[in-house]
C-alpha cells in the first residue's frame, strides 16, 4: 500500500510515498477467501470492534495488532500481511478467539496467513529448526545426555518410550514430513540462511 | 468413589520426558495411588508443537498428530497427557478429524503411504482433567492420597492457554472445566493438596511462550512472562503451579533469562501439578527431579517444612 | 370486499372452466429474470385457459381493470395472477375478481417473484421454467375452485391488554378513551414496568416517574380500564371478536376497598397506610430495587405503586399475624387468600409484555456478580434515582464510596454472535449510557466518565444533539469493545480494551463499571405467545404481521403488539406503537363484526363413521360429536376452525372437506405438476 514515487531524490520519493489504498492495486480478493478456507473462520464478518487486540498479550508490548490483520484480511492485502514481521508475534493464546463477539477465530486467521507465508518461504528459522529436530529424532525438544542421567536417577529408563527408545518409528515420521514438503521447505529456507 | 483401575495410553510429548523427567516419573507414580494406570505409548513423537508446526502447515500438523493418535487406537486405549501444548495437538486434531470427513480423508490419504489409518476410536484427556473428574478420580480421592499436605504455602495457578482455549471448541465432561475466563478447578486441585491457591490479576493470561514466539522473539515472550510473575507475586504467591511443561519451561528458565536480559530478579519456584501431587504423596524432591529446575525450588520446600 | 356474490358462469354449471391468466412484471423484479412473454405464450396453451396477458404492475389500477374486463369479455370462471405473494396482494386481486363479477374465491395466485425470480435471479431459463410450472399448477386449481362466502362474526365490545408497562398503559388508555372497556393484566403487584424504575429519560432528561406517574394513576382510576395486577393469563380460547380468556389472580393476601366492601367489611380494605409493613418481622431483598434495598414480607415495591395496595409475599410470610392486628378495623389482610380464576370475553388483544435484562454474568470476561463494583445499567438507574435505595447518591457497592471515575461498557452482550449474548442491537443502551454519563458528570463534580462503544447509535429525534451535549460535558469516548475487566485488591477495576481509533490497548482504572446489558423478552412472553398462537422471530421477540406495513399486527387475527415485546425500542417508539396497536385493535371492535375466511373444515355427515378421532386431533377444539338422525357424526364449529387441515388429512373415510383446499383441488395441482413441461 506504500509505494515510492519516481522522483530523482530517493529520500524525498520515499517520504512522499503514495499511501492510498486502492483496491485495484492493493487488494487480492482471493486472499480473503484463502485465509478463510485455511483458517476455517469467516474473517469478512469482522466489524473491527477491537476486542481481539484488547485481549491480546502481545499488543501492549509491540506493534502487533490482531485487529489490523483482520482488517487487512478483509481488504485482501496479501503482501502486507505475509511480509509483516508482526505476523509471528501471536502466541496463539486464543484469548481473542474466545471473546470475539462475531464468533470469529482471529488466531486461526493468523495461522492461515503464516501457512501462506511459509509456502512462500517467509518463515522464521526457529520454526524450521523444530521441523529438523523432529525429522531427526521425532522430538521438537530432543533428549540429551544430561537428561538421560537425570532420568536414570529418577528410576526411569534413559530413553523415554517414544521415538527415542523406538527409532524404528522414525521412517514413517520422515515420510509424512516429506509428503507435505515440510522437510524440503525447511532445508531450502535454512540453506538460504535468510 | 470407585476403585476400578483406569488405564490410559500415556502420551509424553517432548519437554516433560526430555527436560523435566520428574513430571513423567511423578505422573506414573502418583497415578498408581489414584487407580490411574499410565501405559507407555510406544513410538510416540512430538505432538507436534501446535504453534511451530501448525504455523508452517496445518495439514502436516494434522497428519503428525494423527500418527500419534493411531498408536493409541492400535492399543484400543484412550490417551492421557500432561502438557497443554500436547492437548491442543492431540485433542484438537482428534476432534477435528472425528468431525470433518474431508479432512480425515485427506490425512488418511497421506498416512496410507506409511500403512496407517486414522479411525477416530480413541479419546484424549489431560491428566489434570482426569484428577478433577469424579468418575475417574475426583477431589476426595486426591485428598485421601495426600500424606504430606503442602500446608503453609500460597500457590498461583497458571492454567495455560491450550488446554482451555478456544473454549468454544472444547468439550470437557465437567462443565466447571470449560470456563476460560474465571475457572477455579485448578485452585481446587491445588487446595486439595493442602496448599492455598491465590487469585491474582489477569490470571488467564498467556505465559508468553506459545505460537513460536519464545523462539522468534524471546524478549517479547519474556516480557509477557514478567507481567505474569508481577501479578502472581503481588498476590503473595510462593510458587507457581502449572499443567504444561512448556509453560513451566517459560517460567522456570524464563526467570533466569529475565534476570539476564532485563536485570529483573525473580525467585518463584515453578512446579507442574504432578510434581506437587508427588510431594503431597510423600515423594522426595530428588525423586521428583526438582533439582533439575533452573529456578530453585528451595524457598518453596523450605516454607513447606517451616509450615509443617 | 365488494362483490355481487353470484357469478353468471357458475349458475350455468356444470360448464367447462374458463380461466384467465395474468402475469405481472413487477417492474424488473420479475421481468428482469424471467422471460415473461414466453411464460404468457405458454400459459395460453394450458387447457382451459382462454386468455393470457402480461402487464408491468398487475396490482395497479389499470392492472386490476384488465382482470375485471377480461372476466366480462371472456366469461371467465377463474382468475390466476402470477406475481408476488398472496400475503402481499391476494386481497387486491380478490377485490378485482369480485369487481369483475366473479366470486372472489375464484381467484388463485402463482408466486413467481418471491419463490421465483428472486431466488433464481441468475438463472433465466430455470426461473422461466419454474414460473410456467407454477402457473400450470395454479390453473389446475382454478379450474376446480368453488364459490365461497366469508363468515361474518360479531365482535365483543371489549379488549384485553397483557402487560402494564408504558406500552400497555398507553394502549389501554387509548382503547378506554375510544369507548372500549379494556382489561389490563399485569403480573407484578404494580403497573409501570421498566419505565418506573428509570430515573431520567433521554434525550430531554424528564424525570421518568414524573411523566409516568400521572399515566399510572389515570390508568388506575379510569372507569373504562379494568386493572388486574398480580395477574396472569391462564388460558385462551376462541378467535378474533370472541376470545375467551381465563385470568389467574395470584393471591395478594390483601383486600382492596372494593373487595372488602363486597365481603361486607364496611369501610375496610387497604388504604396503603403501611402499618402492616412496619410490624412485619420478615425482611427480604426488594427485587424491584434489584435487591439493593430491603422490603418486608408484606410490602409495596415503591412509593408510587398503582394500585396502592400492599402485597404479601407468601413464600416469605411466616404467618405470625402481626400485620392483621396492625391493620385493625380495615380488616384488609387475609393470610389464607387463594389464587382466583375468572374468564373474560374480549374482541381483540394487545400483548405488551416488555423485556428483561439478559443475565450478563454469562459474559464472564466482565466479571458481573464476581466483582462488587461491576453493576448493570438498570442497577445504575436505581442508584442514581432520588427515590432509589441510596436516595440518588451514586455509590460503589464495595464500600459505599462515591465513584470518581466510571466506565460504561456498551453493547454488553448485544451484537454478540457467540451464542452466549444476543445477536441484535438492544437499541436504547447507547442513548441511556450517554444519559448515564451526563448524570455522573452532573451529580459528582470532577467525576470522569469513560464510554466504551463500538458505534454510538443516536438515531432518534434530538438524539445526536444529545450526543454533542455529553461530549461537551466532558465524557470520554473510547471506540473499542471492552475485552476484559480486572479487579484490583482495593476493588477498583481496570477496564481493558483497544482504542481502535488510536490503535492501542488502553487499560483504564475506574471506581465503578456499568454494563449496558443486552435485553431479551421476559420468560413469560414465550408462554403468552403460545397461548395466543403468536409467532416469534429467531431471537424470540414477538413477530409482527409485516415488518414494514403491519408492525402492530400479528399473524393471529385480533392480536396486536405494543412495545418492546416486539423488539427493542425506547419509550417514544413504545408509546407510538402502543397507540398504533390500540387503533388497530379498536377497528374490529368498532366495526362490530369481522369476516372470517371460509377456509374451515366441513363434515360430510353421510360419509362420517362417527369414530370421533378427529375431535381429539384438532389443535383448536373446533370439532365435536353430535347426533343427526340417530347417527353420531362430527360437527365443525366453523368460527373456531383455523383451516389447518389436520382433521381433513386424517379422516379415514374422507368425510372432512377442507374448503378452498379440497382433495380434488389439491390432486389437480399435483397432477398438473407431474404432467410437467410444455403441453
Ligand atoms: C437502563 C435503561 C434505561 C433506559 N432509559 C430510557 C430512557 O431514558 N428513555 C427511553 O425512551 N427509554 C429508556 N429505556 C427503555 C425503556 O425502558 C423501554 O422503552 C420501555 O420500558 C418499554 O416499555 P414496555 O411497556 O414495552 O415494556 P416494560 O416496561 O418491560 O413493561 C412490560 C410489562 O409487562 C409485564 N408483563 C410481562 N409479562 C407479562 C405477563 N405474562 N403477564 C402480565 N404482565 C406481564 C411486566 O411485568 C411489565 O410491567 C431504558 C431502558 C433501560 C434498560
Ligand atoms: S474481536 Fe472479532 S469482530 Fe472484533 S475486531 Fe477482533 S476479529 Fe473483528
Ligand atoms: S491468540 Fe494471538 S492474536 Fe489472539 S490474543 Fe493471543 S496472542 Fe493475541
Ligand atoms: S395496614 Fe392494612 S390498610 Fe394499611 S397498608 Fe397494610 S394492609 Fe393496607
Ligand atoms: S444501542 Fe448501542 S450499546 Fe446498545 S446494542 Fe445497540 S449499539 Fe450497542
Amino acid at each position: 500500500m506504500t509505494s515510492a514515487k519516481a522522483y530523482k531524490d530517493a529520500a524525498l520519493a520515499a517520504r512522499l510515498s503514495d499511501r492510498v489504498y486502492r483496491p485495484a492495486e492493493d487488494s487480492d480478493p482471493s486472499f480473503t477467501a484463502e485465509v478463510e478456507k485455511i483458517g476455517g473462520t469467516a474473517a469478512h464478518l469482522c466489524f473491527q470492534c477491537g476486542t481481539c487486540t484488547g485481549s491480546c498479550p502481545s499488543a501492549p508490548r509491540s506493534s502487533y495488532r490482531i485487529r489490523t490483520f483482520m482488517r487487512r484480511a478483509n481488504l485482501g492485502m496479501k503482501d502486507v500481511c505475509l511480509n509483516d514481521p508482526d505476523l509471528w508475534l501471536c502466541t496463539t493464546c486464543y484469548t481473542c478467539s474466545d471473546r470475539c463477539p462475531r464468533d470469529l477465530i482471529p488466531t486461526d486467521v493468523i495461522m492461515a496467513m503464516r501457512n501462506m507465508a511459509a509456502k512462500q518461504g517467509i518463515v522464521p528459522k526457529n520454526f524450521l529448526a523444530t521441523v529438523n529436530f523432529i525429522y531427526n529424532t521425532g522430538h521438537g525438544v530432543p533428549n540429551n545426555d544430561a537428561n538421560r542421567v537425570a532420568r536414570v536417577k529418577l528410576g526411569l529408563e534413559p530413553e523415554p518410550e517414544t521415538t527415542c527408545k523406538y527409532p524404528e518409528f522414525l521412517p514413517a515420521i520422515r515420510k509424512i514430513l516429506e509428503a507435505y514438503g515440510t522437510k524440503q521447505l525447511a532445508d531450502k529456507v535454512l540453506s538460504e540462511g535468510q | 468413589m470407585s476403585h476400578d483401575i483406569h488405564k490410559y495410553a500415556f502420551f509424553l510429548g517432548c519437554i516433560a520426558p526430555n527436560r523435566y523427567p520428574g513430571i513423567e516419573a511423578a505422573a506414573i507414580r502418583t497415578g498408581k495411588k489414584l487407580d490411574i494406570e499410565l501405559v507407555p505409548l510406544k513410538g510416540a513423537s512430538c505432538c507436534p508443537a501446535p504453534g511451530a508446526f501448525g504455523s508452517i502447515d496445518l495439514n502436516v500438523w494434522y497428519a503428525m498428530a494423527a500418527r500419534n493418535l493411531i498408536l493409541a487406537e492400535q492399543m484400543n486405549m484412550d490417551i492421557a497427557l500432561i502438557c497443554n501444548g500436547c492437548y491442543k495437538s492431540i485433542w484438537e486434531v482428534n476432534h477435528k478429524l472425528k468431525h470433518n470427513d474431508e479432512l480425515r480423508d485427506s490425512v488418511n490419504e497421506v498416512l496410507k503411504e506409511v500403512d496407517m489409518e486414522y479411525k477416530g476410536t480413541s479419546n484424549v484427556y489431560h491428566l489434570a482433567e482426569l484428577y478433577y473428574n469424579d468418575e475417574v478420580c475426583g477431589l476426595n480421592k486426591l485428598r485421601d492420597s495426600v500424606t504430606t499436605p503442602l500446608s503453609g504455602v500460597k500457590v498461583a495457578c497458571h492454567y495455560g492457554c491450550h488446554l482451555l482455549k478456544p473454549a468454544k471448541d472444547r468439550e470437557f465432561a465437567g462443565g466447571a472445566i470449560g470456563d476460560s475466563e474465571h475457572p477455579m478447578w485448578f485452585e481446587e486441585l491445588v487446595d486439595a493438596l493442602g496448599a492455598e491457591a491465590v487469585e491474582y490479576r489477569n490470571k488467564m493470561q498467556c505465559c508468553g511462550a506459545g505460537g513460536g514466539v519464545r523462539g522468534y522473539d524471546i524478549a517479547h515472550s519474556l516480557d509477557i512472562t514478567n507481567e505474569k510473575l508481577t501479578n502472581m507475586t503481588a498476590a503473595g504467591a510462593d510458587a507457581i503451579a502449572d499443567t504444561c511443561p512448556f509453560c513451566q519451561l517459560q517460567f522456570d528458565r524464563g526467570q533466569f533469562e529475565i534476570g539476564q536480559k532485563f536485570g529483573v530478579e525473580w525467585h518463584v519456584p515453578v512446579l507442574h501439578y504432578c510434581e506437587m501431587l508427588g510431594l503431597a504423596q510423600g515423594m522426595s524432591p530428588v525423586e521428583l527431579g526438582l533439582d533439575l529446575h533452573q529456578t530453585s525450588c528451595k524457598p518453596f520446600l523450605d516454607k513447606l517444612k517451616g509450615g509443617q | 370486499m365488494v362483490y355481487t356474490g353470484k357469478n353468471a358462469a357458475a349458475a350455468e354449471a356444470p360448464e367447462e372452466p374458463r380461466i384467465g391468466v395474468f402475469i405481472c412484471h413487477c417492474g424488473t423484479n420479475i421481468a428482469g429474470s424471467i422471460d415473461v412473454p414466453a411464460v404468457r405464450d405458454y400459459a395460453a396453451t394450458i387447457p382451459h385457459v382462454v386468455v393470457a396477458q402480461n402487464y408491468a404492475y398487475m396490482c395497479s389500477t389499470p392492472g386490476q381493470n384488465m382482470i375485471k374486463d377480461a372476466i366480462a369479455e371472456h366469461h371467465l370462471t377463474g382468475v390466476v395472477v402470477a406475481a408476488c405473494t398472496p400475503r402481499l396482494h391476494e386481497p387486491t386481486f380478490r377485490t378485482a375478481t369480485a369487481n369483475g363479477g366473479l366470486n372472489p374465491f375464484r381467484f388463485e395466485m402463482a408466486n413467481i417473484r418471491d419463490q421465483g425470480s428472486w431466488v433464481h435471479m441468475h438463472d433465466w431459463d430455470g426461473g422461466t421454467a419454474k414460473a410456467k410450472d407454477a402457473i400450470r399448477i395454479a390453473v389446475a386449481k382454478a379450474t376446480k375452485l368453488e364459490d365461497l362466502y366469508p363468515m361474518s362474526v360479531p365482535v365483543e365490545h371489549r379488549a384485553l391488554v397483557v402487560g402494564a408497562g408504558i406500552g400497555g398503559i398507553q394502549a389501554s388508555m387509548d382503547l378506554a378513551a375510544a369507548g372500549i372497556e379494556t382489561y389490563l393484566i399485569e403480573k407484578q403487584p404494580t403497573i409501570g414496568g421498566r419505565m418506573s424504575q428509570l430515573d431520567k429519560t433521554f434525550p430531554t432528561l424528564d424525570c421518568s416517574q414524573c411523566i409516568l406517574s400521572p399515566k399510572m394513576a389515570e390508568a388506575g382510576r379510569t372507569p373504562g380500564i379494568k386493572l388486574y395486577t398480580l395477574a396472569e393469563i391462564e388460558n385462551v380460547e376462541g378467535y378474533i371478536g370472541n376470545f375467551d380468556v381465563t385470568i389467574r389472580r395470584h393471591a395478594r393476601g390483601v383486600l382492596t376497598p372494593n373487595e372488602a366492601a363486597a365481603k361486607g367489611i364496611i369501610g375496610g380494605g387497604c388504604t396503603g397506610c403501611g402499618d402492616c409493613s412496619n410490624v412485619c418481622p420478615v425482611v427480604k431483598p426488594n427485587e424491584w430495587e434489584f435487591n439493593m434495598a430491603p422490603r418486608k414480607a408484606i410490602y409495596i415495591c415503591h412509593a408510587q405503586v398503582v394500585p396502592l395496595i400492599y402485597t404479601i409475599d407468601f413464600d416469605a410470610c411466616v404467618k405470625c399475624g402481626l400485620c392483621i392486628t396492625a391493620c385493625g378495623t380495615k380488616k384488609a389482610i387475609d393470610l389464607e387468600m387463594q389464587d382466583e380464576l375468572f374468564t373474560i370475553k374480549v374482541g381483540t388483544v394487545i400483548l405488551a409484555t416488555g423485556y428483561e435484562a439478559f443475565p450478563i454474568e454469562q459474559k464472564k470476561e466482565w466479571g458481573y456478580k464476581l466483582y462488587d463494583n461491576v453493576i448493570t445499567s438498570l442497577e445504575f438507574e436505581r442508584l442514581i434515582c432520588a427515590s432509589g435505595p441510596t436516595i440518588g447518591h451514586l455509590v460503589r457497592p464495595s464500600d459505599g464510596e462515591t465513584p470518581q471515575s466510571v466506565g460504561f461498557v456498551l453493547c454488553a452482550g448485544s451484537r454478540d454472535n457467540t451464542g452466549i449474548g444476543k445477536p441484535y442491537c438492544s437499541r436504547f443502551c447507547c442513548m441511556y449510557s450517554l444519559k448515564h454519563a451526563h448524570q455522573v458528570i452532573e451529580k459528582i463534580p470532577g467525576c470522569r466518565a469513560y464510554i466504551f462503544y463500538m458505534d454510538i447509535r443516536s438515531f432518534g429525534k434530538a438524539y445526536e444533539e444529545f450526543y454533542y451535549r455529553v461530549q461537551n460535558e466532558g465524557a470520554k469516548f473510547i471506540r473499542g469493545r471492552v475485552a476484559q475487566i480486572q479487579e484490583l485488591p482495593n476493588k477498583n477495576l481496570i477496564v481493558v480494551a483497544e482504542d481502535t481509533l488510536l490503535g492501542n490497548q488502553v487499560q483504564i482504572e475506574v471506581d465503578l463499571v456499568v454494563l449496558a446489558a443486552a435485553i431479551q423478552p421476559t420468560a413469560e412472553t414465550e408462554i403468552v405467545r403460545r397461548q395466543f398462537g403468536v409467532s416469534c422471530s429467531g431471537d424470540k421477540w414477538l413477530l409482527e404481521a409485516h415488518p414494514k406495513l403491519n408492525p402492530c399486527g400479528t399473524t393471529t387475527a385480533g392480536v396486536y403488539l405494543a412495545g418492546v415485546c416486539q423488539g427493542p425500542k425506547d419509550i417514544p417508539d413504545t408509546v407510538a406503537q402502543a397507540e398504533g396497536a390500540a387503533s388497530a385493535a379498536s377497528i374490529p371492535i368498532h366495526s362490530g363484526h369481522v369476516e372470517l375466511e371460509p377456509y374451515y373444515a366441513q363434515c360430510m355427515q353421510n360419509l362420517c363413521a362417527g369414530c370421533g378421532m378427529c375431535t381429539r386431533l384438532c389443535p383448536y377444539s373446533a370439532l365435536s360429536m353430535t347426533v343427526v338422525d340417530g347417527r353420531t357424526v362430527m360437527e365443525v364449529t366453523a368460527a373456531k376452525c383455523k383451516g389447518c387441515g389436520t382433521c381433513g388429512g386424517f379422516c379415514p373415510g374422507g368425510a372432512i372437506k377442507m374448503q378452498h383446499f379440497t382433495s380434488p383441488q389439491i390432486l389437480a395441482q399435483i397432477d398438473a405438476f407431474f404432467l410437467g413441461g410444455e403441453q
